[in-house]
């Protein structure tokens, strides 16, 4: 009886179509998995690619801000030098003051102001910011770099 | 058959293999080539670019806020010699809107190097030009017409100053290459500029890196208030007109601190178009003749002579001396102003008529080793430190020098043989204005960077006399003043000050018929707050400091009191006394 049931397993596990589809089933497993990486990859690199566009674009946009900010202030410094001042007030009327015609007021506390901050002044304390390496590097990268330094990193 | 299809099988697996060891073999082969080696570096080539971002050059205020330096964007045009279509219509458009010529454009584009991609057609064209051939591409594009393909801009930054000519003297001008000249331009070129970053930029946006920010040159903060730095130019110009004088400087002083108010001179220039430096100016050193030109500054200087007896123990405010019109030092003779003998003067006297033969006199009761270690003390002779591009340090004989005679000792008593620049006569009389302590004057209040602001301290330069010795002496002054009804006073405020008249020096002896006229003067004398000096040089209406250079240190000193906010003495002491 028992070598009976052995030679029927013996038989189920030597049949060809058998052995077939287990080569079969582990190619297909094979190519699935590295189409998966692939679609992976693809992904990953479609996406780095245009956040990279998009951040080369954003920089041509602070740069043209910049400059469009810096022309705006030339421009309204033309608009109110001293020159262009002086002829509206006298167009409007005004004429410069006398000192016997000035009235001076006593305020208890009150301190002349210094020449204050210019909120003009950009605040770049933090030049060094670099990009999250997950929108520069490869898969190959970072499976590397995780072959490397495992979770650590 | 069986065997027959392991045959067929196994010859085309073999061809197979063949074939793809053959392509193996082909791409192991090319990629080691020498070929490869020079395929590799010109794709390099392509993969991006090294570009250099220059950072923005920082803007120069006055002590409000007021832009005086900013920066504009103009345009690079030029023509991508790759992309160009038609060289015969560019050169039309770009002649007829840039101004040049059809030929001039077109053997640009035909004859440049083949190596060339690029050329520049002109640079720094305004924005509306630009503009308008922007929208003239647009337009032939959007009908399909790239006759005008290839054209390219580039946008950069040049220098503006909003206030054209204002405070020219001070803030000097930065040259199409980027780099200042004279005043704050030139002396913080390198802050103001930045420095600029050369970075990989790939094309790639893989690659696409954070290129580092370029923090932009740093902004300053000058202590000029452009109201009042507009007045005194005004009053200077008109000055100039009124009594006939070639040219003049008038500098305002915060005495306590050595901050710079106004500093006016003349000529000045339009700084947007600094091409006509050399139509103005012979020399450098005209360019801002306070601190450039060194000049005998006459009288004024007796104030300084005054300080170091009185701080020395020589004289006393009430010391008298018999002037009988003549001294003799050094076997010359000495006169005064008017050739008089002005009989028993006290030491407020001598500086009431400005007596040369008086001031002879001290200088030689004090002695050289006295009056030249009071003069260095006063910083004559030494620059004052300021922070301008340009200094003059003037001269101050000392004995031993070779050019220095016994007579020296008596003439730079009254500022003849001895020559300083406005700013450096200002330096040495704050220590009178500011209880003993000499302050160095600057012109800049502030950096701005990054973000903060870096306020720059006040520096003293010693204290040449007593505090004691100040006090006096600005009394004697100001009484000085008041009993000669000067032309200097200004109502409802007591000022301290001094009229020089000095001979300009030639080749062949002193002019006789030419002056320069100065005043030197401080408010209110018991809390000053404002230093003016004025020099007016060979005024034709009047050779006399009195007459010129005193009434517009009055006109300066009336309008610095209303913009600065300073009281008359009855309303600021009444304040004081509550």
């Amino acid at each position: 009886m028992q070598a009976q049931a052995t030679q029927i397993i013996h038989a189920y596990k030597q049949a060809p179509w058998r052995v077939q589809r287990q080569w079969v089933g582990a190619f297909l497993l094979f190519v699935i998995t590295a189409s998966l990486v692939a679609a992976l990859y693809l992904d990953v690199t479609a996406r780095a690619a245009v956040a990279g566009r998009g951040i080369q674009e954003l920089r041509i946009e602070i740069t043209a801000i910049q400059r469009a900010n810096a022309d705006l202030g030339t421009q309204l410094a033309d608009l109110t030098s001293t020159s262009v001042m002086e002829l509206r007030a006298i167009q409007l009327g005004y004429r410069p003051v006398k000192p016997g015609e000035l009235d001076y007021v006593a305020v208890p506390g009150f301190v002349a102001p210094e020449p204050a901050i210019l909120l003009a002044a950009e605040d770049v304390s933090n030049p060094e910011t670099i990009l999250p390496e997950e929108y520069t590097q490869s898969l190959i990268e970072w499976f590397d770099e995780r072959i490397k330094f495992g979770g650590a990193k | 058959m069986r065997r027959q299809y392991a045959i067929r099988s196994l010859t085309l697996l073999a061809g197979f293999g063949l074939v793809a060891l053959a392509v193996i073999v082909q791409m192991i082969r090319i990629q080691n080539s020498e070929q490869a080696a020079i395929f590799l570096s010109q794709g390099d080539q392509y993969a991006g670019e090294f570009r250099m971002f220059y950072p923005e050059r920082g803007e120069i205020y006055d002590r409000n806020g007021h832009l005086l330096a900013g920066n504009r964007t103009v345009y690079e045009v030029g023509v991508s010699l790759r992309d160009m279509e038609d060289p015969e219509s560019l050169a039309y458009i770009l002649g007829t809107y840039l101004g040049l010529t059809y030929e001039e454009v077109f053997k640009k584009l035909i004859e440049s190097p083949e190596s060339w991609s690029y050329v520049v057609i002109q640079d720094y064209v305004d924005v509306n030009t630009a503009a308008a051939l922007q929208q003239l591409v647009g337009q032939m594009e959007d009908a399909n017409d790239f006759r005008l393909d290839g054209m390219a801009f580039k946008p950069h930054f040049q220098r503006s100053y909003p206030e054209t000519s204002l405070a020219s003297n001070v803030l000097g001008f930065v040259t199409r290459d980027g780099r200042g000249y004279f005043g704050i331009e030139e002396k913080y070129n390198d802050l103001l500029a930045g420095n600029p970053v050369q970075v990989w930029v790939p094309r790639d946006p893989n690659k696409a890196t954070e290129i580092p920010r370029v923090p932009n040159g740093t902004t300053l903060v000058l202590t000029l208030n452009r109201d009042l730095q507009a007045k005194v130019e005004s009053i200077l110009d008109e000055s100039l007109v009124e009594y006939g004088a070639q040219n003049g400087v008038i500098v305002v002083m915060n005495p306590r601190n050595g901050e710079i108010l106004a500093m006016a001179t003349t000529p000045r220039m339009d700084l947007n178009n600094y091409s006509n430096y050399f139509s103005l100016y012979n020399d450098g050193s005209q360019y801002n003749r306070s601190i450039g030109t060194a000049y005998e500054p006459g009288s004024v200087m007796k104030v300084l002579t005054m300080a170091a007896a009185l701080d020395a123990g020589i004289v006393t405010p009430q010391t008298t001396f018999v002037d009988t019109g003549s001294i003799q030092v050094g076997g010359f003779t000495i006169q005064n102003w008017d050739r008089e003998a002005w009989g028993q003067q006290d030491m407020t006297g001598c500086l009431q008529h400005s007596l040369n033969v008086c001031m002879a006199w001290i200088s030689t009761q004090m002695g050289p080793q006295t009056f030249y270690g009071y003069m260095e003390r006063f910083g004559l002779g030494h620059p004052t430190g300021v922070d301008l591009a340009g200094e003059a340090m003037g001269r101050l004989k000392m004995p031993g020098d070779s050019d220095w005679y016994n007579i020296d000792l008596g003439t730079n008593a009254f500022g003849q043989g001895v020559t300083a620049t406005p700013l450096q006569m200002l330096m040495a009389a704050s220590a009178i204005a500011n209880d003993g302590r000499m302050v160095t004057p600057h012109m800049l209040y502030s950096m701005l960077r990054d973000g903060h602001q870096y306020n720059v301290p006040s520096q003293y330069g010693g204290s040449p006399i007593t505090a004691q010795t100040a006090r006096t002496l600005s009394q004697m002054l100001a009484v000085s003043l008041e009993a000669e009804s000067s032309g200097a006073l200004l109502p409802g405020y007591r000022v301290a000050g001094k009229t020089g008249t000095a001979q300009i020096p030639t080749d062949f002896g002193y002019d006789e018929n030419q002056t320069n006229a100065s005043f030197i003067g401080w408010g209110p004398v018991d809390d000053p707050q404002f230093m003016i000096y004025v020099w007016l040089s060979a005024p034709t209406s009047s050779i006399w400091g009195s007459q010129t250079a005193a009434p517009a240190f009055s006109k300066v000193a009336e309008q610095t009191v209303i913009l600065l906010n300073i009281p008359p003495d009855n309303v600021r002491l009444q304040i004081a006394s509550r």
